[in-house]
């Protein structure tokens, strides 16, 4: 797990004790260099999620249940995925409810105007065996 | 709770009593012998309300108690703690998170001997075990010292350019449980001269969260406890900073090296704890016999002070060092602490290790007069002609090594 | 003093000012972190977080970076407990004092997080001690029953049949033999307040047992089952469907005590699935249905059976 070059510092050159902290500014939320949300684990991804806002009822479940708080929710609504730590574990697209599912996962290269102009129909109910 | 100029107090009593004038927040801590009156005269201090609003946690095992007070420093405190023996040992792996996180904690070590087999008696085994810790280490050789060196302990750890805990040790039994006359300040006074315990970057501030203990991978870990290691060698300033306040306020006076009679002697015995009393007492009645010799008593363990116990030792002719601890395999710790500075300082004289006191074993002037008399045979020679290292008052025929 | 809020629905949840930040290296479709969220947004307190050596602290505080959005503690493999057993005592003594460095006008929680490995294993004394001494403070165990984050060495959460690399499956041997440890009852008899076990995947269960165990004013012990993709065997995006295999068998039960006596069972699955079809889906158990040790998968479900029966009677009795 190498550190980006130009975070490495000298052996005076950081606060004794290997202290983190998490906020520059912990009251506007001003994230210190040092926190992970600075870290990008994109690259770990094979596949990503693409959201199709037609189909997504916002409720949630994919906010809940992503592991690498990449699915950004603003008042009670999605937003967007967060692409910077999303680790492509496709939970979301597991968990979301609609039919066709609101979230669904590519490979990575897939453009998004593409994915959206492929999504799958609604799927006919089955008899599921349990 | 009312101090009196003269008190008799043991050791324990003594390291207690700075303590509780230190007015620490928390104090987590496990009983063990010979360190438990420690304990259990603070939860006394607690009980009646006598330790200005701090707290104690009993505990369950000294592990836990070091990692009690690693948590209550972090969260931004002042705390202290003291064991011995087989619960240092159980302790010793948060001895190095301890002071790798940074955390001015006071740690009083009543120095007992390690099993197997088990012995509940004074002898430097501990003390040895976690030199390497990277804690400050500050010997007390009676009660007085017990007293005095705790207070000026959390000064020097607190200080902002050094913040490492502090190890104050002094012998199980011979001086934890020994009285004598103790000079305390008042209340007021000993808190006057410790001070307010400065936070530096606390878990309880909001405004700055911080997270203690993190994980270092090979491209940091090196710089992390070179830093680490620079605080600690830079921290003689601080020190004697703090030993000369203490002087001014006291009249004592503490120093790295302490020296008796050493300036013009030929036969030097270097030596920590309670023995040094006993080698006072056999310089003086060497001394009147027209010997030339000298004790030379390390005060300051960590950061080793090799500058002034160069100067304390290197016009010697010979030297005689004790280790209160079998080397098991090797010359003992302070042994090849100071044949190191020798060498270092060019100085090329005949340098032989005792191994002493193990388990509480009593070293008498007798026997202190032979490790004298044995470097003075060496210094007639000019060069080793006894065994390199041999034991003290063991009983059957003699056990000694190179 | 505020910190407690009210969750309606998830759409409020959602509101949350998150406290746990992605670019952590948990696995992906780990439910360490699914769990560690839910836990920590379920309150706006002040909160101090311990943590153990493991997953959890191995992949969220890797230098130069923190995934902690709050102050946090991480000392070693046991005693994250007895860290937080320092810092709330201390809490305590300097808000006596009136020397709390600052805390935005709200009271400061205590949460310990700790893998079954330090939990059930090599921090069971730290904890015990912790929670006999009373202090306020939640621990949560991230329960996937095994240490994981050295490779999937057994652990005393592991349940019979799961293969380890130290108890694996092999010519002779069905993996584990040993059964899960009951770490719900140690930790009632040892003074927790109140104890639960929960699962990620029903959320309002976790965050109302949250709640519940931060207005304590003592310690309280919380159980999550936390599904390992990597040494269950299984693929991350399922992680949830595993989750709910595990409540909906009954291997997992949710139930809570409280002061150590009272058992409520907060979760009945309307179709208990045989432990067979969970088992089933996690490659940890794939050698269990060879025909030489299919008995262990028969021998288990008799096990989780008769301790289901148990919680039931025992709820039922109100003792």
């Amino acid at each position: 797990m190498a550190t980006p070059n130009h975070l490495l510092k000298d052996w005076d050159g950081f606060t004794p004790g290997s202290l983190l902290f998490s906020f520059d500014d912990a009251q506007k939320r001003e994230y210190a260099f040092s926190n992970s949300h600075e870290y990008s684990v994109a690259d770990w991804r094979v596949n990503k999620p693409i959201f199709n806002a037609e189909h997504c009822i916002h409720c949630q479940f994919c906010w809940i249940y992503c592991p690498d708080t990449s699915i950004i929710s603003v008042d009670k609504k999605f937003s967007h995925i967060d692409l910077a730590h999303c680790k492509g574990c496709g939970i979301c697209v597991e968990v979301c409810p609609t039919n066709p599912k609101s979230l669904l996962m590519f490979a990575e290269h897939t453009n998004e105007a593409d994915a959206l102009a492929s999504w799958p129909a609604k799927e006919k109910k089955q008899e599921e065996e349990k | 709770m009312e101090i009196h100029e003269r008190e008799v107090w043991d050791g324990n009593m003594a390291a207690s009593q700075a303590m509780r004038q230190a007015r620490c927040d928390v104090v987590a801590a496990y009983p063990i012998t010979p360190s438990t009156p420690i304990v259990q005269n603070y939860s006394q201090y607690v009980a009646d309300g006598d330790v200005y609003g701090g707290d104690f946690i009993p505990v369950e095992s000294e592990h836990a108690a070091m990692s009690a007070c690693v948590g209550a420093s972090a969260a931004g405190g002042r705390v202290a703690t003291a064991t011995s023996s087989q619960g240092f040992a159980l302790m010793v792996e948060v001895l190095y998170q301890a002071s790798g996180m940074r955390l001015p904690i006071i740690l009083n070590v009543v120095n007992r001997a390690l099993a197997s087999p088990l012995n509940i008696h004074g002898d430097h085994s501990d003390m040895y075990l976690g030199i390497q810790a990277g804690w400050i280490n500050v010997c007390a050789f009676n009660p007085q010292e017990a007293y005095d060196l705790n207070l000026c302990a959390f000064k020097i750890g607190e200080a902002e350019s050094v913040r490492l805990p502090v190890m104050v040790h002094q012998d199980g039994f011979l001086t934890s449980h020994t009285v004598e006359v103790v000079n305390p300040l008042t209340d007021d006074a000993a808190y006057s001269f410790v001070g307010d315990y400065t936070n530096m970057r606390p878990m309880l501030d909001f405004t700055k969260p911080v997270t203690y203990g993190a994980q270092t991978e090979e491209e940091w870990h090196f710089e992390h406890k070179a830093n680490q290691n620079a605080a600690l060698m830079h921290s003689f300033g601080v020190i004697q900073k703090t030993f000369d306040e203490y002087e001014k306020l006291t009249g004592r006076k503490y120093k790295f090296v302490e020296t008796y009679k050493s300036e013009d002697a030929e036969e030097i015995v270097v030596a920590i704890g309670s023995v040094t009393g006993t080698l006072k007492l056999t310089v003086d009645k060497l001394r009147n016999e027209g010997k030339k010799v000298g004790l030379v008593a390390i005060r300051v363990l960590r950061p080793c002070p090799r500058e002034e116990i160069a100067m304390a030792i290197k016009n010697a002719k010979a030297i005689s060092v004790m280790d209160r601890s079998a080397p098991m395999g090797t010359t003992g710790l302070l042994y090849n602490d100071i044949a190191g500075i020798l060498l270092d300082n060019g100085v090329n004289i005949p340098v032989l290790n005792y191994i002493y006191g193990l388990g509480g074993r009593d070293t008498t002037i007798a026997h202190l007069t032979k490790v004298f008399t044995d470097a003075e045979e060496c210094k007639k020679a000019g060069k080793r002609v006894k065994p390199l290292i041999q034991m003290v008052n063991l009983r059957g025929k003699e056990l000694s090594f190179f | 003093m505020s910190g407690m809020k009210e969750i309606k629905n998830l759409k409020e949840f959602s509101t949350s000012v998150e406290k746990f930040e992605g670019g952590h290296r948990l696995c992906p479709g780990c439910s360490h972190s699914i769990i560690t969220r839910q836990i920590m947004n379920a309150t706006d307190y002040n909160l101090v977080v311990g943590y153990s050596t493991g997953c959890i602290e191995v992949c969220t505080s890797i230098y130069p970076f923190t995934s902690w959005n709050t102050s946090s503690i991480h000392i070693g493999f046991e005693n994250s407990a007895t860290a937080l057993s320092g810092a709330e005592v201390m809490y305590k003594v300097l808000q006596k004092k009136g020397k709390l460095p600052c805390d935005n006008g709200k009271d400061t929680k205590f949460i310990a997080f700790g893998g079954d490995g330090a939990t059930y294993d090599i921090g069971l004394q730290w904890i015990s001690g912790a929670m006999e001494r009373g202090h306020e403070l939640l621990y949560v165990c991230l329960d996937n029953e095994g240490y994981m984050n050295t490779g999937g060495q057994r652990s005393s959460s592991t349940p019979p049949g799961g293969a380890t690399t130290t108890s694996p499956a092999g010519k002779i041997s069905y993996g584990e033999k040993m059964k899960k440890k009951d770490i719900m009852g140690v930790m009632a008899a040892s003074g927790a307040e109140y104890v639960a076990q929960v699962s990620p995947a029903q959320w309002k269960d976790l965050v109302r047992k949250t709640q519940k165990a931060l207005s304590i004013k003592g310690p309280s012990f919380i159980n999550a089952v936390s599904p390992c993709p990597t040494e269950w065997k299984f693929e991350a995006h399922n992680a949830m469907h595993i989750n709910e295999l595990a409540i909906d068998s009954c291997v997992f039960p949710l139930y809570e005590i409280e002061h150590g006596q009272k058992l409520t069972v907060n979760y009945r699955p309307k179709n208990k699935i045989p432990v067979r079809d969970y088992m089933a889906a996690q490659g940890r158990f794939k050698h269990l249905f060879k025909p030489e040790f299919e008995h262990v998968i028969e021998e288990f479900q008799k096990e989780v059976d008769a301790r289901w029966e148990y919680l039931l009677r025992r709820e039922e009795a109100g003792v």
